[in-house]
Order: structure tokens, then C-alpha cells, then sequence
């Protein structure tokens, strides 16, 4: 191969769809390909004009795309850079372009034929799968599909899922019922078969619609609809259908691409089964729910160590279904809080009714309810206040016990210790509720560097088992704690303001400069991390209680300025983020390493990229923001 | 040689072409191209590659190259396989001259030529065709490197300070505008250098409002440039 078709085939490699292809494929394509040059300001497409020639992949800078709309005047619909794709639409789609398309810099694109696209599209599946479907997607939608595309490709285990067929796994016995029956009807239906969902026919019998437990419980309890009404004003339509020769991923794509967890089976036109996303967790024999199961049904430790070992694969299964991150850590959450619990449980039976009531709390990223790989312990106990001397020794005596087996048994089922001993067998961590609020007020007071470490760790914490009044009692006292204590959030936001994400993202990353770790890029430290200490920060000054980052964006829109609006930006990148981070780790704790935060900046496609670089600059604008407000107090 | 504006060459021998000054350069059709020499000895060296792309207006048609090594049936100038590194081994693997030469010139076929000092290019080029097919290449011709001097002349474009010579000013002016150098000093490689920096070009001259084909044959004529670097007394016997 010669150098000119060698450097298209190594970039196009990198680019979705292209990446589907093998080499003697994308060397054809190649010879297929233009180069053109437009300098920045060029009308590339116009809106209504001529329709596109070609499929552009930018290859180089980047391009705004907007529509003209007559109350609206010019409305940017997007902007691509290099590695993206535009003009497909109308370079099949019809006789004119659907949007303005002009350069935001110098950019040299690619040119791609017709010709050639055509042949793709009519010679490969996976092509004409991204094009029908992504392509149209919202952009965010898109990057998710994409890292789902690649974790696919990368990962040989659940083979399953590319080769079994949809008609093999699907439910053969589907329930029917004539969609003129009433809601209560449907539900007695669904109640006597044990089923989540029934399919309703027309007075011709064929398919119209489905009503599942989802819609029950949205839009008929949650709206107090009459349950007389006919069914067929609360069913879902129309049906989404899955051919019973359909691999089950293309499924899988069409549950999370319709946001449904049933599909009706067609085979040659009849209705012939029923799928449901859990059919398809169960494909994999280690469903979020079948773990759930198995916690609960486990009496030792040594039983609980062996089921907590099958989360990695949980997580790996939630990624590859394309999951939001944030979906992610709400079910590893779940069930590592149902871990420790039993774990606590068998504690209490081995050591016999505590003397105090006590709440058993978790803080970091375990309180944040944002683990992912499990990270270290973090745990804490507050119990009830001692009436008499008597009684604050026995709990000293009982809970160094109880606290110490519950370490060692968190160890064996594979959570390290905290290497800084923020752990509940800590004597120090281990306090009557008295003592937890005379360490938040002086923290409070007097912000030293190991104060304001304490509050930013102790500060996500949350109930995960016992006496939850508690720590909510606690909660109460640090939020009246915190109004106005200017001085004390002004240390809590030069920490939030200390690490500056890599703002020359595109160009070349701020990534590591020497060590082990050199030219890695340290997602926690430079991305995470910033929007997790700007939200606590924000939190803080509004004394709301959620702990979580999402949450916590969630209760403050209307009532922080700045989350109000850049909240909505500020979840995505943090799911973002978090879901690179993810994937990263999964890929490291599936050949066997440790998993750790440092990405290859040059491991990341274009469109991940260029998400990256978008979330970076909005990080470093929220702190911009912060360093304003702070700025007396900023050093 | 390649005179001025349009003394195209009438001779029965040279293959001409007849372009309208007043055509768009948009619609125009180019072949960009760059050779490789066993030296600079104008009796003794000769070619050893021809790279080309084809451009339509100022788009480079990628898939349509034209890549071809020669057996120059000479013995090859220690000097240049130290530049192209080319070995005499690998030359001799190749077809001989004359039939890579008329698919050239077929690839050429109603093309504007450009190169980066075509000059020297073509001096070796019709060399050749004189001794196998009696013909000159008698198409218009475009000189990057003139059309830097022209654009550097007008501010248009920043003057390098390149040492070694025009045929290194490429890759100065190349590594200037952000493209990348890729594999130099293979005849393809440079040829497509050469037709990215005439890209550029091409949309600069559309600002200074050079936009048909005459007046790109005007200020990017050969002759036209100032000062080469390249071995200036070689150039004036032809």
C-alpha cells in the first residue's frame, strides 16, 4: 500500500463507521476518496441548495451546522470536528441539502463518492446500521453508542450476544388481549399469568399496541387514571418489533435506542414471542437482579466473597447495553449497599444486639453513591449518645469488635482497606453522635488542610444500614452549621478550584510529564474530581442534603445560579467522564490488572475526544465562576 | 522550455493542448507531479520516479495516483540513493522507461501540469521523451514555487527562510501551512506535498481574486519566479 491510500486507511480506521471495516475494505473505500482544502468562512452546504456529493469526514478542523428558520434566523444545530461526518443526509436522502454547513477554521475534509458510500451501505451490515440509526441520533447519544460500539469490539467474552438470535431466547408464549378491555382487565391479566407486559390486538387481531407494568404505574396510578377506561388509552404505540433472526445485541440496540424493555418477536410476519431486557440479563447469568438474589440468599462471609466477585462482570454487562454511567453506579451502589448490609447483619448476629442504637455510614465516592471498580473502604459508625459511663464503655468495647470483623470481612470480599484508616474499626471514626457534630463545627471553625480534607471526605456521607435518624440528625446539624461561614467555604472552593482540566484538549493534552504515568491524562484527578468539589462546593453554600453529584445538581437548579444553568451541562460531562473512566477500568480489571485513572489520551476516537474537550472547557468555566465569587478569599 | 503566457507550443512534435485563458480554474483539471533523478547531471542523470495526483479545480483526486519506478539502465549516482534512498537494486526490479512514459503522458492527458520547480522535472521528463517517443510534453504548466514568490510578493503568504534551496522552500512552506511532510523525497510523496501546498494556494490566489486559468499560467509560469536557489546555471542551457 502506498502512502497516500496508507494514511487515509489509518485515519478513516479510526473513525466511526469506517472502524467496522478491515483493511482490503477501507483500501477500497480509499480509492474512493478526494482531499479538498476550505478555508475558514466556506459555505460548504447550503440549506435547500444543492445536495451533497459526497460523505465528508472532516480530517482536519472543524464545521458549524446550522439551520435557517424564519422567526429564528440562523440556528446552530452542531458543530463537528475532526473525525465527524456530514453530508450524508442529503447525499442519499434527497435532492437538496437540510442545513447549512460552513467552516468554523481552515478544515480539510475528505471526500467520499457516492458511488462508494453506496457500495458500503449495500455490502455492509454495520455500516448501514450506523448510518440508519446513529447518524440521526442526538449527539450525546451518539458518543454513548459509539464507546458502546467499541467495548463490543474489544472485549471477546459474551459472545452470546453476537450469535444467538432473538427468536431463540424470546418467551414463545406472548398474552394477548383485545385492547378494548379495560386497564383493570389488563392488569388482571398480567396478574394471573405473572407477567410484566400483555399485547394488545384490534378488532382484526392483529398487534396494536403494549401495556406493561411501566405504563400501569406512569400513566395510569401515578396520574390517578380511572382504571375503567379502555387500555388502549394507556397502551405503548406502536410496537417495536424484533425479527426473530435479529442477533440479540441488535436487540439489545433497539431497547435502549426506543428506551423499552419489551420487544414483540415477528417470525415471517406473525407475532411469535416476547423479549424483555431480562431475558436478555439472564443470557448472561449474572443480572443485577440474580446478584441481588444471591446476596440475600448467602449466610457467611465466604458466601458473600464469592458473589461480590461477579460484579466486575455486572458492570462490564451494563456497559456493553450501552448504560448511562450514572445507570451504572446506581446498580453497583445497590448492590454493594446490599453487600455491606449483610455483611453488618452477620456482624449482629456473631456479636449479639448493639448496646447503642448505631447507624453504620458511608462517605467518598461510596457516600456519593459513585463507585464503580470498588474503591477503598469508607466507612464510619455514629451511635447513639451514651447516657452513662457504663454504657459509653460497653459500646467502645462492642463496636471495636463488631467494626474490626466487618473490616476484615469487607477485605475478603475484595474491598481494600482505606490506606488513610477512614474506617469504622478507626476508634476515632467510631463516635457517639455528640462527638460527630463537635468534629463537623470544628472543622468548620477552623479550616486547617487536614480540617477541610476531613469535611470534603466526610461531608458525602450517608446512612447505608442501621439507625438512618441518626445520621440524618447529623445532616440537620451540619447544614445549620454551614450557613454563612464564608471563610470555611472559601477554603472548600480553592479546593474545587485547584485542579484545572487540560484545556488544550484537541491540540495536545496537559497530560503527565514524567513517571510512570507520562503522557497519560488522569481522568479522576483532571475531570472528575473538579466537578465533584465544584458541586459539593455549590452543596454547600446551599445546604442541600443529597450527596450524590447528580442529585445534588438535580435539587440545586432553581435554587444555585450557576447550577441552574450550567447544571444540565455539568451531568452530562460528569456522566461522560465517568463512563470513560469506566470502560478504562473494565478493560484493566478484566485482563487481570489493577484498575487505575490514567487514560492514553491517544486511545480516544475523535468524537470522544472532541466530548472531552467540551466538558473540559465547561469545567474550567464553572471555575472561572468560582474564582470570581471567591476571589477575595482565592489564593 | 516553457515560455510565457500562452506561447503553448505548436510543434507537431510536442503534445499541446488548447485551454481558454478565460476558464474557471474551478473546472480546471491539474496533474501534480514530482520526479526523483539518479543526480543533477543533466547529460548523464535520469529518472528514477514519476509521482503524480490529479486535482479537479483544487480538489486531489487521492485514489487516481500515478506511482511508477524506473529502470534507468545507467549506473545510478551514489549521491542521490543517499537523498531518495533509493537502491540501484530496486530500480532495476522495475519495467523500463518507455512504456511507464506513454502511460504518463496519457495520465496527463488535458491536465494544467504543476510541480514545485517543474522546471527541473520537466527538463528530465522531455529528455526522455525526445530520446524514446520523439514528443515533448507541451501542456501548460504551473510552478508552485512561482506562485509562492507571487503570493510572498504580494503579503499574502509569509516569506521562508529556508536554506538549502527552492526544492527544500517546499517543505518549509508546507510545514508553514500545517500539512505534514509526509514521507519526503519519495516522487509520490513529495508530488502530494507539492498538490497539498497548491490546495492552498489555490484558495489564496481565489481572495486576490485570481480565479481563471490564465491568470494562474500567468503568475505561476516557470520563468516568471525570481531568484532560484536551485543550481541556476544548469537551468539556463535548456
Amino acid at each position: 500500500m502506498n502512502m497516500i491510500i496508507g494514511e487515509i486507511v489509518e485515519f478513516l480506521g479510526k473513525v466511526p463507521p469506517f472502524q467496522l471495516l478491515d483493511e482490503p475494505q477501507l483500501t477500497a473505500v480509499a480509492h474512493g476518496v478526494s482531499l479538498e482544502f476550505y478555508p475558514k468562512g466556506t459555505l460548504i452546504l447550503k440549506q435547500g441548495g444543492k445536495a451533497s456529493e459526497y460523505l465528508y469526514v472532516i480530517k482536519k478542523g472543524g464545521i458549524r451546522v446550522s439551520r435557517s428558520t424564519a422567526d429564528e434566523g440562523d440556528v446552530t444545530i452542531d458543530y463537528r470536528s475532526e473525525g465527524d461526518l456530514f453530508g450524508y443526509l442529503s447525499l442519499f436522502g434527497g435532492d437538496k441539502s437540510r442545513a447549512n454547513v460552513v467552516t468554523a477554521e481552515d478544515t480539510i475534509c475528505y471526500q467520499i463518492d457516492r458511488a462508494t458510500v453506496r457500495k458500503l451501505l449495500d455490502t455492509n451490515e454495520g455500516v448501514r446500521e450506523f448510518f440508519l440509526k446513529s447518524f440521526l441520533n442526538i449527539y450525546i447519544d451518539k458518543t454513548f453508542k459509539e464507546m458502546h460500539d467499541k467495548s463490543m469490539s474489544t472485549s471477546s467474552a459474551d459472545r452470546i450476544m453476537f450469535t444467538a438470535t432473538v427468536g431463540e431466547i424470546a418467551s414463545k408464549n406472548v398474552i394477548t388481549a383485545p385492547d378494548s378491555i379495560s386497564i383493570r382487565e389488563a392488569a388482571g391479566i398480567m396478574c394471573q399469568n405473572k407477567i410484566s407486559a400483555v399485547v394488545l390486538t384490534d378488532a382484526n387481531g392483529l398487534p396494536s399496541g403494549i401495556v406493561t407494568d411501566r405504563d400501569l404505574r406512569g400513566k395510569v396510578v401515578a396520574r390517578g387514571r380511572d382504571v375503567n377506561e379502555p387500555v388502549r388509552y394507556v397502551m405503548s404505540a406502536p410496537l417495536i418489533r424484533s425479527d426473530a433472526r435479529d442477533l440479540c445485541f441488535e436487540a439489545v440496540l433497539k431497547m435502549i435506542r426506543y428506551n423499552i424493555h419489551h420487544l414483540l418477536v415477528v417470525k415471517d410476519g406473525a407475532m411469535c414471542g416476547m423479549l424483555t431486557n431480562h431475558d436478555l440479563m439472564l443470557l448472561h447469568g449474572n443480572s443485577p437482579l440474580s446478584i441481588a438474589r444471591d446476596i440475600e440468599e448467602q449466610q457467611s462471609v465466604e458466601g458473600l466473597a464469592g458473589v461480590s466477585r461477579q460484579v466486575t462482570g455486572i458492570v462490564g454487562m451494563l456497559m456493553k447495553e450501552g448504560a448511562r454511567a450514572s445507570s451504572i453506579v446506581r446498580v453497583i451502589t445497590e448492590i454493594n449497599d446490599r453487600l455491606v448490609r449483610k455483611l453488618l447483619e452477620i456482624a449482629e448476629r456473631k456479636y449479639g444486639q448493639p448496646p447503642l442504637r448505631y447507624c453504620w455510614i458511608a462517605f467518598g465516592s461510596e457516600g456519593r453513591k459513585e463507585q464503580t471498580f470498588r474503591t477503598d473502604q469508607d466507612n464510619a459508625i455514629i451511635h447513639a449518645d451514651p447516657a452513662t459511663p457504663h454504657e459509653a464503655d460497653s459500646a467502645e468495647r462492642y463496636f471495636s469488635g463488631f467494626a474490626s470483623f466487618v473490616r476484615e470481612s469487607l477485605v475478603q470480599c475484595g474491598v481494600p482497606l482505606c490506606p488513610a484508616g477512614f474506617m469504622a474499626s478507626n476508634p476515632k471514626w467510631c463516635q457517639p453522635l455528640k462527638n460527630w457534630k463537635k468534629y463537623f463545627s470544628q472543622w468548620i471553625a477552623e479550616p486547617t488542610a487536614s480540617a477541610v480534607l476531613n469535611s470534603v471526605t466526610f461531608f458525602d456521607f450517608r446512612s447505608v444500614h442501621g439507625e438512618r435518624m441518626l445520621a440524618e440528625e447529623l445532616r440537620d446539624f451540619l447544614c445549620s452549621q454551614l450557613k454563612d461561614r464564608k471563610v470555611f467555604l472559601g477554603y472548600i472552593a480553592n479546593m474545587a478550584i485547584k485542579n484545572r482540566p487540560p484545556i488544550g484538549f484537541l491540540k495536545t493534552f496537559v497530560v503527565e510529564k514524567s513517571g510512570e504515568h507520562k503522557d497519560m491524562l488522569n481522568m479522576k484527578i483532571k475531570g472528575l474530581a473538579p466537578i465533584v468539589d465544584l458541586v459539593r462546593l455549590f452543596a454547600l453554600e446551599k445546604q442541600a442534603r443529597e450527596t450524590s453529584t447528580l442529585e445534588r445538581i438535580r435539587a440545586l437548579k432553581g435554587k444555585h445560579s450557576i447550577v441552574t444553568e450550567y447544571g444540565e451541562e455539568l451531568a452530562q460531562a460528569f456522566e461522560f467522564i465517568m463512563l470513560l473512566r469506566m470502560q478504562h477500568q473494565f478493560d484493566q480489571v478484566t485482563k487481570g490488572n489493577m484498575p487505575d485513572n490514567f487514560i492514553n489520551p491517544e486511545t480516544l476516537t475523535p468524537l470522544e475526544k472532541k466530548t472531552a474537550k467540551e466538558a473540559f472547557h465547561l469545567i474550567s468555566r464553572v471555575q472561572d465562576m468560582v474564582i470570581e465569587r471567591y476571589k477575595h478569599m482565592i489564593w | 522550455m516553457v515560455k510565457g503566457l500562452f506561447d503553448i507550443f505548436r510543434s507537431a512534435e510536442l503534445l499541446t493542448v488548447t485551454i481558454d485563458p478565460d476558464a474557471p480554474i474551478s473546472e480546471s483539471r491539474f496533474v501534480v507531479l514530482d520526479t526523483e533523478l539518479t543526480g543533477l547531471d543533466q547529460r548523464r542523470d535520469s529518472l528514477i520516479s514519476i509521482g503524480a495526483l490529479r486535482m479537479a479545480g483544487s480538489k486531489i483526486e487521492l485514489g487516481t495516483y500515478f506511482d511508477r519506478m524506473i529502470n534507468p539502465e545507467r549506473v545510478m549516482n551514489p549521491k542521490s540513493v543517499v537523498i531518495h534512498g533509493v537502491m540501484p537494486s530496486e530500480v532495476e526490479l522495475e519495467p523500463p522507461l518507455k512504456p511507464i512514459l506513454g502511460e504518463f503522458l496519457s495520465y496527463c492527458k488535458d491536465s494544467v501540469l504543476v510541480g514545485h520547480c517543474i522546471d527541473v522535472d520537466l527538463f528530465y521528463l522531455n529528455k526522455e521523451l525526445r530520446a524514446l517517443l520523439g514528443r515533448e510534453l507541451g501542456y501548460p504548466v504551473v510552478d508552485t514555487y512561482s506562485l509562492y514568490e507571487w503570493l510572498t510578493g504580494r503579503g499574502v503568504l509569509r516569506p521562508q527562510k529556508a536554506s538549502g534551496g527552492a526544492s527544500t522552500a517546499l517543505f518549509a512552506i508546507a510545514d508553514d501551512l500545517g500539512i505534514p511532510a509526509a514521507s519526503a523525497h519519495t516522487a509520490l510523496g513529495d508530488a502530494y506535498t507539492t498538490a497539498q501546498v497548491f490546495q492552498r494556494f489555490l484558495s489564496m490566489l481565489r481572495r486576490e481574486e485570481i480565479t481563471t486559468i490564465g491568470g494562474l499560467l500567468r503568475i505561476g509560469n516557470p520563468a516568471g519566479g525570481g531568484t532560484r536557489a536551485l543550481p541556476a546555471g544548469q537551468m539556463s542551457n535548456f
